[in-house]
């Protein structure tokens, strides 16, 4: 078996831009002897060390494979250019940070894949550790590929090159997957037979064991399991209650994106804004209780020594003690000389209320609000309906409360959307400003962030087409002409990479021969710059034969079988109808945890619902 | 709070995959440690404290380093065993805590004081001893050595204050002293680039900080 030469490696590492990016060696990484452990794991994050390290789901895998003492689980990133060139020029196949083993020598390779842009990069990383890519084309002597991730709720994509996905929330069914793949393996079946075991776990999707058979006009007619043991649907894996969290964390070396100690504080959402693809596929809410969280903190901070603290979830001031949190927050770390992050805040006064609560261990910098839709119509069609009065009080209270800046994400290219709704974003930025210079004077800077809309499987939105190329740059040219000097800050995203998200995210089984075709002709790290990578894929498309437009620019049948239908988030395609209906009718919702509207979470996790009340469920 | 702070000097070592952490990193590295000890550590005052820690020298990505130094300061007095049995626990292994010492706060600072450095080369093994003893010899008979450095050029004679080649058992090794100033740093790989030897290929070890005496 191929070894890695230690002495020719960290020759190469002189020659790199950070060479701390592949050298492990962080505080709490966790260092086994190989030859004693039963089974391998390599965790690979198939984006840089600076921007993979610090997931929080990597974090939590890590923690739970390495806590049996017969299992090990290491990591790997994606390489930077120059890195690649080196293992490439050198021959030397990519290796585990911690002990430096080829990632072939490894009984599983797990991938995470929270984003659709890092599928170039997994293949990528397949090859430059010198395995096939095609799951077809791996053997016994070949590490199991398996993958999870926000991003494999469509898994079809990626069907051609990944063994086995796992579908929803990892904590439980990590080690079941372990267990029973260490059992088939030492029954001595087949692959085949492993397959088909690993298929009948809850949440585990193994796509070679289905077939999917496509129409004259290359709609899907049907997608069937390849035997009766097969299950027909796969519905995604939920804990009941937030497990442990993981507290010693690895501390990177060098610097990462949100280099802080980073904690869950509430999994799911109540709001039910129809574009949001976390909201529905991380239902149903879960918050852990205050003092858990500070004895998280407590202990987190003890085992890395972190000065800064982020309290994580998608909607912050939904948690239900969120009030209490920030005080006792306040109270117990206030003289230990860290800030305390608190992201993800509603419009609403109350929000500023929690951060004047953390007085001074809240972060520099501005405040941030994400209205997403600026005319009242909008906002009714997202389900994000956001009151004038409500809105310009929240925006004073910001600045009277000793915030000069103020950064308000929007999105553009909704369904329904008209250059009005547009205009309407450009006014509000103007009001936001007027009102913080009545209050603050011209030191006041206003922040427009503007997203592309993309439908996203499994959300209400999911059947309509993306805005084209032209209809989005027309709409970002108006915020540019409107907010030209006018002291306004604008950033956007260019129309090509939400244009490819879009193929990516919506995508079938046909597009495998796509991606591998993009990754040939040299696509990867396709989420970075200005994508000089978009020739790539257009031509990749062409030369495969398969018609992008299909994916992002047609209007979906409300009968059609999507290629995702048959992966379950526990929320019916009934509701997903429903809803539309009642976005096209300009009907909002209120927050589910006040009326059920039978989406159909209770249901599918009936036997997942805490007997005790004292488990918080957001559901009522 | 203006009592009496305690500043501590602490000599460490720097090894293994440690070696291609970068000096800013390194800084940022020691503060999160610092903090794990829970010791009293000692901040600047005013909006936004810093923790007071102060390395003496950078160290080049890639180099080992022996006898690194840093000072920190504590608001009280805690005895160094407990100070170093807190440290042990939280360093991360690659860097090791060799010696604590409690030193007058009036000193001035490491970098201030800092004369030159040591440096311990192991040379790839295919050098010849002899040949390159002529060269090193011929190369410094000349008036000025020039290296680009960035923008500007450095005379890199004038920087190198000794040098000793040493050859044992199939192992050379070059141990050269250079100045190492805030104004003068003498870099031995420039040296090693002027021999036609890709640092890559050696080992660098600094062995030694040297500082003005008080």
């Amino acid at each position: 078996m191929q070894t890695i030469n230690l002495n020719q490696l960290e020759k190469i590492l002189y020659h790199v831009e950070k060479p701390g990016r592949y050298v492990g060696g962080e505080h709490n990484q966790i260092l086994k002897e190989w030859d004693f452990v039963r089974t391998h794991v390599c965790l690979v994050f198939p984006d840089i060390y600076d921007i993979g390290q610090p997931n929080l789901g990597l974090a939590i895998l890590y923690d739970i494979l390495n806590q049996p003492p017969d299992i090990l689980a290491e990591r790997a990133f994606a390489p930077w250019h120059d890195l690649e060139a080196q293992l490439r020029e050198n021959n030397i196949p990519l290796f585990s940070l911690e002990s430096k083993h080829p990632l072939a020598q490894f009984d599983i390779i797990g991938l995470s894949l929270p984003y659709e842009s890092l599928y170039t990069n997994a293949l990528n990383v397949l090859d430059l550790a010198g395995i096939p890519l095609l799951a077809s084309e791996r053997g016994s002597q070949h590490p199991l590929i398996i993958a999870g991730g926000q991003a494999c709720f469509n898994p079809e994509p990626m069907a051609d090159f990944i063994d086995a996905f796992v579908i929803g929330e990892g904590e439980e069914v990590t080690l079941e997957f372990i267990r029973a793949f260490e059992a088939l393996k030492q029954s001595g079946e087949d692959r085949e037979a492993l397959f088909q075991g690993l298929s009948t776990i809850p949440g585990v999707y193994v796509p070679s064991l289905y077939n999917v058979s496509y129409a004259q006009d290359d709609t899907i007619t049907e997608v069937t399991p390849s035997n009766a043991s097969v299950p027909a649907f796969v519905t995604k894996r939920i804990v009941s209650e937030l497990p442990p969290h993981p507290t010693r964390i690895i501390v990177p070396n060098i610097e990462t994106v949100h280099d802080r100690l980073s904690i869950e504080i509430m999994r799911g959402c109540t709001r039910g804004c129809r574009f949001c693809h976390a909201g529905i596929v991380s239902r149903p809410v879960r918050e852990r209780p205050v003092s858990e969280i500070l004895q998280i903190i407590e202990d987190g901070l003890a085992a890395t020594g972190y000065e800064e603290i982020g309290l994580l979830s998608l909607s912050s001031s939904d948690h239900t003690q969120i009030l209490e949190l920030t005080k006792s927050v306040y109270e117990k770390f206030h003289d230990r000389k860290v800030s305390v992050s608190l992201p993800s805040l509603r419009i609403v006064s109350f929000s500023v209320a929690l951060m004047d609560e953390l007085r001074d261990i809240r972060p520099g910098g501005g405040f941030t609000l994400a209205p997403e839709a600026a005319s009242p119509r909008m906002q009714a069609i997202i389900n994000k309906p956001l009151d004038d009065v409500v809105f310009e009080e929240t925006v004073r209270t910001v600045f009277e409360h000793g915030w000069l800046s103020l950064k308000l994400y929007y999105m553009i290219g909704l369904p329904g959307e008209s250059m009005e709704d547009v205009q309407a974003i450009l006014e509000a930025g103007k009001r936001v400003q007027a009102i913080g210079r009545q209050i603050r004077g011209n030191r006041v800077r206003v922040h427009l962030s503007v997203g592309n809309f993309i439908p996203k499987p499994h959300t209400p939105f999911q059947w309509y087409p993306l805005n084209s190329n032209d209809e989005l740059q027309a709409k970002l040219d108006l915020l540019k002409t409107g907010l030209h000097r006018s002291g306004i800050k604008l950033s956007y995203n260019i129309p090509d990479n939400t244009l490819l998200e879009a193929w990516l995210s919506r995508g079938d089984r046909r597009l495998g021969q796509v991606i591998q075709r993009a990754w040939q002709l040299g696509a990867k790290f396709d989420a970075w710059g200005e994508n000089d990578n978009m020739p790539l894929w257009r031509q990749a498309f062409t030369d495969i034969g398969v018609d992008s437009d299909f994916y992002a620019y047609r209007e979906r049948g409300l009968d059609e079988i999507l290629p995702w239908d048959h992966i379950h988030t526990g929320v019916t395609k009934a509701f997903l109808r429903r809803d539309l209906e009642w976005s096209k009718l300009g009907k909002t919702r209120k927050d589910c945890r006040e009326q059920c509207y039978s989406c159909g979470i209770l249901d599918a996790f009936a036997d997942k619902r805490p007997v005790s009340p004292l488990v918080y469920w957001g559901c009522p | 709070m203006s009592n009496e702070s305690i500043r501590i000097r602490m000599t460490y070592a720097k090894l293994g995959n440690l070696r291609f952490i970068g000096h800013l990193d390194l800084q940022r590295l020691f503060e999160r440690a610092l903090r794990r000890t829970n010791l009293p550590l000692r901040y600047t005052q005013g909006f936004s404290p810093h923790m007071r820690i102060n390395l003496a020298s950078a160290l080049p990505l890639g180099f080992v380093g022996q006898a690194e130094q840093m000072d920190f300061w504590l608001d009280q007095e805690i005895p160094l065993n407990e100070i170093s049995s807190r440290l042990r626990t939280s360093l991360p292994a690659e860097l090791f805590l060799k010696d604590l010492q409690v030193i007058d706060n009036q000193l001035p600072s490491l970098q201030a004081s800092l004369l030159s450095s040591e440096y311990e080369i192991l040379l790839p093994a295919d050098i010849n001893p002899q040949t390159l003893k002529d060269q090193i010899g011929t190369l410094l008979a000349q008036d000025t050595l020039p290296v680009q450095r960035r923008k500007k050029t450095v005379d890199l004679k004038n920087l190198i204050l000794d040098w000793q080649l040493l050859s044992e058992s199939q192992m050379t090794i070059l141990r050269i002293s250079m100045k190492s100033s805030p104004l003068e740093n003498g870099r031995p790989d420039e040296f090693l680039e002027l021999l036609g030897i890709d640092p890559a290929d050696c080992l660098v070890t600094r062995t030694k900080l040297i500082f003005e005496e008080e």
